[in-house]
């Protein structure tokens, strides 16, 4: 039971990270290498609302989930508005670009002490026991209920809500949905204010549950196995690649090495390179454009 | 281009050139120490905090006069715990700054380039805060000298000794690790001797940093029934395995490195059973050094935690008695005999003095202590006082 609860905790991290990344190429076709680095902006924007909040915990978590998704939102303003038009590969390395500089910025902002937002909270994580004897922290409880909260939103906003729906026509064809009268700049900034917030949260939650230092950034770029396994432009594929990952991981762990749990998700991802390249809920069509 | 717009130009540039003149002039007259470190990057939280205590000691010292009539200059750069940059920082320190000693505050990974560079030039490296190498050990590397609190090997024959010392039962120990070279080498090196020590080995997790959730390492380690874990490794591994395994229902002890942020973490965690064992003294002490290291980083303007500091402050003292001892004027060969034959008083923020010699460059006794958290006492208990241990 242990090993399950395990598996789900790590799969809603992976997903939690995995629907951002999804969520930006689906929508403006661009590959953010910066998301790890933001899911950590996210987490220090916590420490600043704590900090500013202390007393009032929702208010601080509430501040810091608007400032993730204002930021995500100003991202795609300030810098990435500007590479519309230009070859994919330059809105890629200008994520990589702004993901260096964030984590320079980040140290020199928070320094590079490892930070506890849970604490400056008051909150003290108290264990959950679960039927079957397993058990696991109150913030990883929460972790997997964010995750399924996340993934059904996010299904009932593209499916049910006007946004929604131009976020996908947006994706789908970009030019077809603007003469159509959908604001593209709009849209994209919205999806990528979407993305920061559900990387910004993730951000949060692993810093109340284990603390917050300069390495969190590199936790995102492990979720990015996950998403191309399930399929660069499904958010499903996010979900299944993710507990497929954390499935392998958690058991290889557990059974085999606990070294390889750094190198499983990226054999996993070449497993699935070879037999279905466009993943597993992915469009082949998206695969070219790769 | 006009010639009238070109005037200002020429003058910045003649400014510019008489400025660096005047540095030029001024380094000369100065002990000029290149310090490349981990300032930035994943390795930061561990190492920016002793440069830049080092920093604020030797500006206290250049505030009251300098070492030997001579100001100390520290030509900083940040390597943030890249092996290239390491390589670049060493040969543009060794060439256009001409630096007497090279400090590491860094990664291991880092050393090798640096060490190349430096034995091309023949100038010292001394690693403040990073981990000894064990070139360092006797018998030493002529150019290598190390004041960094931990050293493998002999941490853990510590701390196996105080896992036998407190034991009741039979020990069966679980052991814990980075997936770094020297985290993992080292609890290696424990199991094998947990084994000559009579111990039963159950488990050993080696992490790969970062990892997102340290349970299923801890799943693992449980599962073997441990009553003992030890760890050696960065504290982030070590305090994330001891949590996930508290939060899995273990009640056994755990025994691991006290590194620099220890003391506020034993207050944060509060676990009765979390034994930590290292080399400097804790500020409960209440030192007048500690006192006096206080006010030195207050006026620095320092923000980290003063119970972090006292790396730097350590590596500060030793860079002052080398460089008394090299005199003036002074070369890197002079600087070189100077460490090769020092002992430095560290006025109680360590168990002894550090004790340099021809062959030894780590220290001639390591003294250890082992602390833990008190829940009856609510404070911060010394479970071992000063145990010293000599270094052959």
């Amino acid at each position: 039971m242990q090993l399950v609860v395990n598996i789900a905790v790590l799969a809603s991290i992976y997903a939690l990270i995995s629907c951002g990344y999804v969520l930006i190429y689906r929508v403006s076709r661009v590959l953010s290498l910066a998301h790890g680095e933001l899911m950590m902006l996210g987490a220090y924007g916590l420490v600043t609302t704590a900090s500013l909040f202390a007393a009032q915990p929702g208010v601080a978590v509430a501040a810091a989930g608007l400032l993730a998704a204002a930021t995500g939102a100003l991202v795609y303003w300030v810098l990435m508005r500007r590479m519309t038009g230009e070859a994919v590969l330059a809105a890629v390395l200008a994520t990589i670009a702004l993901g260096i500089l964030l984590r320079g910025a980040m140290v020199l902002i928070w320094s590079a002490q490892v930070q506890h937002p849970a604490r400056m909270l008051g909150f003290d994580n108290p264990v959950v026991a679960l039927p079957g004897g397993a058990r696991l922290s109150t913030i990883s409880l929460l972790l997997v209920g964010m995750n399924a909260l996340v993934y059904l939103a996010l299904w009932w906003f593209l499916t049910r809500t006007r946004y929604g729906i131009a976020m996908r026509a947006a994706g789908q064809n970009p030019r077809l949905a603007a003469q159509r009268g959908i604001n593209l700049h709009a849209v994209y900034a919205l999806a990528w204010g979407i993305a920061v917030f559900t990387g910004g949260l993730t951000g949060i939650l692993i810093a109340c549950d284990a603390g917050l230092d300069a390495t969190m950034a590199t936790i995102g770029l492990k979720a990015f196995p996950a998403a191309l396994v399930g399929g660069l432009d499904s958010l499903v594929g996010a979900l299944c690649g993710a507990v497929i990952v954390a499935t392998a991981e958690v058991l290889l762990i557990h059974y085999v090495d606990p070294l390889l749990s750094d190198v499983v998700p990226f054999l996993v991802l070449t497993a699935m390179l070879i037999v279905r390249p466009w993943g597993l809920f992915g469009s082949r069509e998206e695969l070219d454009r790769v | 281009m006009t010639r009238h717009a070109l005037k200002p130009l020429v003058g910045a540039t003649l400014a510019a050139i008489s400025l660096c003149s005047g540095g030029f002039a001024s380094a000369q007259d100065a002990y000029l120490i290149g310090v490349s470190g981990a300032m930035t990057g994943s390795a930061a939280a561990t190492y920016a905090p002793v440069v830049e205590s080092m920093r604020a000691y030797i500006d206290h010292i250049n505030s009251k006069g300098g070492i030997n009539g001579r100001q100390v200059k520290l030509v900083i750069s940040d390597n943030q715990g890249e092996a290239s940059k390491a390589a670049a920082d060493a040969k543009k320190l060794l060439t256009q700054d001409k630096v007497l000693m090279l400090v590491n505050a860094s990664l291991s990974s880092t050393y090798a380039p640096m060490v190349a560079e430096a034995k091309r030039a023949n100038v010292p490296v001394f690693y403040a805060g990073a981990v000894c190498p064990k070139e360092t050990y006797p018998p030493a590397d002529p150019l290598q000298f190390c004041s960094t609190a931990f050293g493998a090997q002999y941490d853990s024959q510590m701390a196996l000794a105080t896992v036998k010392e407190m034991a009741k039962e039979p020990v069966r120990i679980g052991f814990s690790a980075m997936a770094i070279p020297l985290s993992r080498g080292e609890i290696d090196y424990a199991e094998g001797l947990s084994k000559t020590m009579g111990m039963t080995p159950v488990d050993k997790q080696i992490v790969p940093p970062p990892t997102p959730d340290y349970t299923p390492f801890a799943t693992k380690l449980k599962d073997a029934n441990p009553n003992w874990v030890y760890s050696w490794a960065p504290w982030v591994t070590q305090v994330r395995t001891l949590e996930s395994l508290r939060r899995l229902g273990w009640n056994g002890r755990y025994i691991a490195y006290a590194h620099l942020n220890a003391e506020d973490e034993l207050a944060r965690l509060k676990d009765n059973e979390f034994y930590v064992f290292g080399t400097n003294a804790f500020f409960q002490d209440n030192l007048p050094i500690q006192a006096e290291l206080r006010a030195v980083m207050h006026r620095a303007k320092l923000n980290y935690p003063i119970t972090q500091l006292s790396e730097g402050y350590i590596a500060g003292l030793v860079l002052e008695a080398a460089l008394k001892g090299a005199g003036w004027p002074t070369t890197a060969a002079k600087v070189q005999a100077s460490m090769s034959n020092l002992k430095v008083d560290t006025k109680g923020l360590r168990g002894g003095p550090i004790e340099w010699t021809r062959d030894n460059h780590f220290r001639t006794k390591q003294h250890y202590r082992v602390y833990k958290w008190d829940t009856s006492k609510g404070a911060i208990t010394r479970v071992k006082d000063w145990t010293a241990v000599e270094v052959k």
